[in-house]
């Protein structure tokens, strides 16, 4: 092996990504892994818990951030988008920027800044459901794990009070904004996935009621760390569901939305109900679908929901959905099995939404329904979501197969 | 065991004349529950979207939920696949004026451009030959008097004879449509007679209250409103034409209320065919694909009235053209007489008896 050979850089810290990083790694080459958030992990350190065994994030990704930073040959940035990537396979030069860092790594991440921080910001990792001071941490497990400033709820100099109270001289309002150009031999790109915009489904209704969230925010719901800590409460009265429905390709399968299937979520909807059954065992949930498509070890959810009493899975896509005056939602499908118009009243509405490869500013190739094509300049590899629908364990084995390309 | 018989001539037909893809649909159901007249039990059109991918013929001709749909494509509009439903079901409406029309060849020439020629050449061939019997197939002297060209006489019964000639030919075709209804409805007794049931649903046919629950493009509803009751105006007055050319003074004065009245009628058919033609030209993506048939209808009837106004303008300034224009006009009207049921016209006789059949069995 080359030894003066340039590191691998990877675009995006979501487990992909981490994962692509300690594989390359730990076989001795070097490697710089961004991530535009202000803590790695993603999507995935979002969720409650995930396939294939139903961990919780903490399980996978504390490994994985242990190996990052015990591996000297790791170099990572957060907060750092990339702006220009010039060159070619063996020798790429990349522009990136990293946001202004007001509070530095000698943070010991003792609170004191949040604690008497004014300011309120609307919490991302919570999809904003909850607030947290402009002056913040992540979450719990977050990597690195030292707090943050919102640039924009923070009052700066005019406020200064976290200054004042910061005892190691960590925060530095004035930080501004760097750029730093890197020599990279190849570029993994490990941008992820967003989940689709729920309120463009004109007919179910998403903008306009509390009461029905996405299934990514339903996982937000549900975490230990997450809006209803391990609960699962309508936002719009704080009680617990008697009745939950589940509206499947919500978008996905949809020539008006995304025209694929996102593969995933028949899946997720499955873990979720019997999340729910595992909390509330009276509370009656109904599947909404066209086609059931779970596959692989997956399948033993089918098998328990629908040995389930409590769940029903009905066929029929939802095409309407109503709230009614005491904010329960009515759903309205062709019971295709039965051939007759349903409404079903439900308390608590979730969308399974599907899977949209992430807009960067890179210049990339990409497939008629956006993802990123595997055709790229030689010496530049997309990686799981990015390129098309996948779940945990199947973005995992990906990523192996990018570190291997990458190194070569 | 359910006995599937594809027909796949039918099917070809099918997908020719909708421009859909059929196959394509994935059976979710969006469709049934996006339209505002599917009724609870048994909602169209996901049903029959899935025998039109298998090309049951049989199920889909003599079918009441086929023309309970009033075409306001948001079943198209929804659906995830693209399949377009409602034009599906316009396709089948098409199909069913050809496969009902008595004699059969006149089903065929109407709804086929390759044809359209002899279409357009029986109505010239028949008043030529009337006009030749009468002994006044030629221009006439002097200042212009229609029933110099064509006497009121030969006028009067030839168009008579003709219009209960089309009624009886129509009544044949809707009697094999009643058949297949009944039996696609086997559970169904028909309780109550034609008449009763064609009352009950008067207010649907007066106020176009389904059309309404329909869609909000108004101006559908509006425009079919206008043409709806200016035709029938325009039927009133001619049946007074035909009164008053026998006991009465003919041809009536511009003042003559009769007269006034079928000059309004006229408006509101060329206002209400002018939005319908408008909408098709300018918002292509709501009022889906239109077909051949659909355009040849609208045409005509478009053609029969401008020309109805313009051969009455001919004869009050005296043109030189205006027996001309007035075997032009003629032509119109026997082409929209003679092929009522085997144009678009026909929804008149076939969407009312379906909605008739639907009442009787208690369909909603």
């Amino acid at each position: 092996m080359n030894k003066t050979q340039k590191p691998v850089l990877i675009i995006g810290g979501g487990i992909s990504g981490v994962t692509t990083a300690v594989e390359i790694a730990e076989v001795g080459k070097e490697v710089i892994l961004i991530e535009k958030m202000p803590y790695f992990g993603g999507n995935v350190v979002k969720f409650n818990n995930y396939f294939p065994k139903l961990c919780p994030p903490t399980c996978g990704l504390e490994i994985n951030f242990r190996r990052i930073k015990q591996n000297p040959r790791i170099k990572y940035y957060t907060s750092t988008e990339v702006q220009e990537i010039s060159g070619e396979k063996g020798n790429f030069n990349v522009k990136i920027k990293t946001s202004p860092q007001y509070i530095k790594n000698n943070c010991t991440a003792c609170g004191k800044c949040a604690e008497i921080c004014p300011e309120e910001r609307p919490d991302e990792f919570n999809y904003g459901f909850t607030n947290t001071r402009a002056a913040y941490i992540p979450h719990e497990i977050a990597f690195p794990f030292k707090y943050h400033i919102d640039n924009e709820y923070c009052k700066k100099e005019s406020c200064n009070k976290c200054v004042d109270a910061c005892k190691y001289n960590a925060i530095d309002l004035s930080a501004k904004e760097k750029i730093t150009e890197l020599e990279v031999s190849s570029i993994v790109t490990a941008t992820g996935w967003e989940s689709y915009d729920a309120s463009k489904i004109e007919n179910l209704n998403y903008s306009d009621s509390k009461n029905i969230i996405t299934n990514v925010e339903f996982e937000r719901f549900i975490a230990s760390n997450g809006v209803n800590e391990n609960k699962l409460l309508r936002l719009s009265d704080n009680t617990e569901p008697k009745k939950v429905a589940f509206v499947q390709c919500a978008g996905s399968r949809d020539e008006n939305h995304l025209p694929y299937c996102s593969a995933v979520c028949c899946s997720a909807s499955l873990k979720h109900a019997l999340t729910i059954q595992e909390l509330y065992p009276k509370t009656e949930v109904k599947v909404f679908y066209i086609d059931m498509r779970v596959s692989g070890r997956n399948e033993d959810f089918l098998t328990e929901v629908q040995e389930n009493k409590n769940i029903e899975l009905v066929k029929g896509k939802v095409g309407k959905i109503i709230e009614a005056e005491n904010g329960n939602l009515i759903l309205e499908a062709e019971d295709i099995l039965s051939g007759k118009k349903i409404k079903y009243e439900a308390e608590i509405v979730v969308l399974a939404t599907g899977i949209v490869s992430s807009k960067t500013n890179l210049n990339l190739n990409r497939d008629q329904n956006q993802f990123i094509t595997d055709k790229q300049i030689e010496g530049i590899i997309p990686v799981a979501c990015s390129r098309k629908p996948m779940d945990v364990s199947s973005s995992v084995k990906d990523a192996t197969s990018a570190a291997v390309k990458a190194i070569q | 065991m359910i006995n599937i018989q594809p027909d796949i001539k039918f099917k070809k037909q099918l997908k020719e004349v909708s421009k859909s893809s059929l196959n394509e649909c994935m059976q979710c159901g969006t469709c049934s529950v996006v339209c505002s007249l599917a009724p609870e039990e048994k909602p169209f059109p996901r049903k029959e979207m899935i025998w039109a991918g298998w090309g049951m013929k049989d199920k889909l001709i003599g079918n009441t939920d086929i023309w309970l749909c009033h075409q306001c494509g948001d079943c198209s509009t929804y659906c995830p696949r693209g399949v377009k439903p409602a034009d599906v079901f316009s396709a089948v409406r098409e199909i069913s004026y050809q496969h009902y029309a008595k004699p059969k060849f006149l089903g065929k020439i109407l709804n086929n451009p390759k044809w359209l020629p002899i279409a357009i050449l029986i109505p010239i061939i028949i008043i030529s030959t009337i006009l030749y019997l009468a002994g006044t197939l030629q221009i006439p002297e002097g200042p212009v008097n229609y029933s110099k060209f064509f006497p009121h006489v030969w006028l009067n019964s030839s168009f008579t004879f003709l219009s209960f000639l089309t009624i009886a030919l129509g009544i044949a075709g809707l009697r094999n449509f009643w058949k297949d209804l009944r039996l696609q409805y086997p559970d169904f007794k028909p309780s109550g007679s034609f008449i009763k049931h064609l009352f009950s649903i008067r207010k649907e046919i007066i106020l176009h209250s389904n059309f309404s629950k329909c869609s909000n493009k108004k101006s559908r509803k509006i425009a079919h409103l206008l043409v709806f009751y200016g035709f029938i105006l325009l039927l009133f007055v001619t049946a007074f034409a035909i009164y008053a050319a026998i006991v009465h003074k003919y041809p009536l004065a511009i003042t003559n209320p009769f007269k006034i009245l079928g000059n309004v009628a006229a408006m509101m058919l060329l206002i209400g065919l002018g939005i319908m033609i408008m909408n098709r030209i300018f918002d292509r993506k709501d009022f889906g694909n239109s077909t051949y048939a659909d355009w040849l209808f609208l045409i005509s009837m478009f053609l029969l009235t401008i020309s109805g106004v313009v051969v009455q303008a001919a004869r009050f300034l005296d043109w030189g053209i205006a027996y001309h224009l007035y075997f032009f006009h003629l032509i119109c009207v026997w082409f929209i007489i003679i092929y009522l049921p085997y144009t678009k016209f026909g929804h008149l006789l076939y969407r009312v008896v379906a909605m008739v059949f639907a009442a009787s069995a208690g369909r909603k």
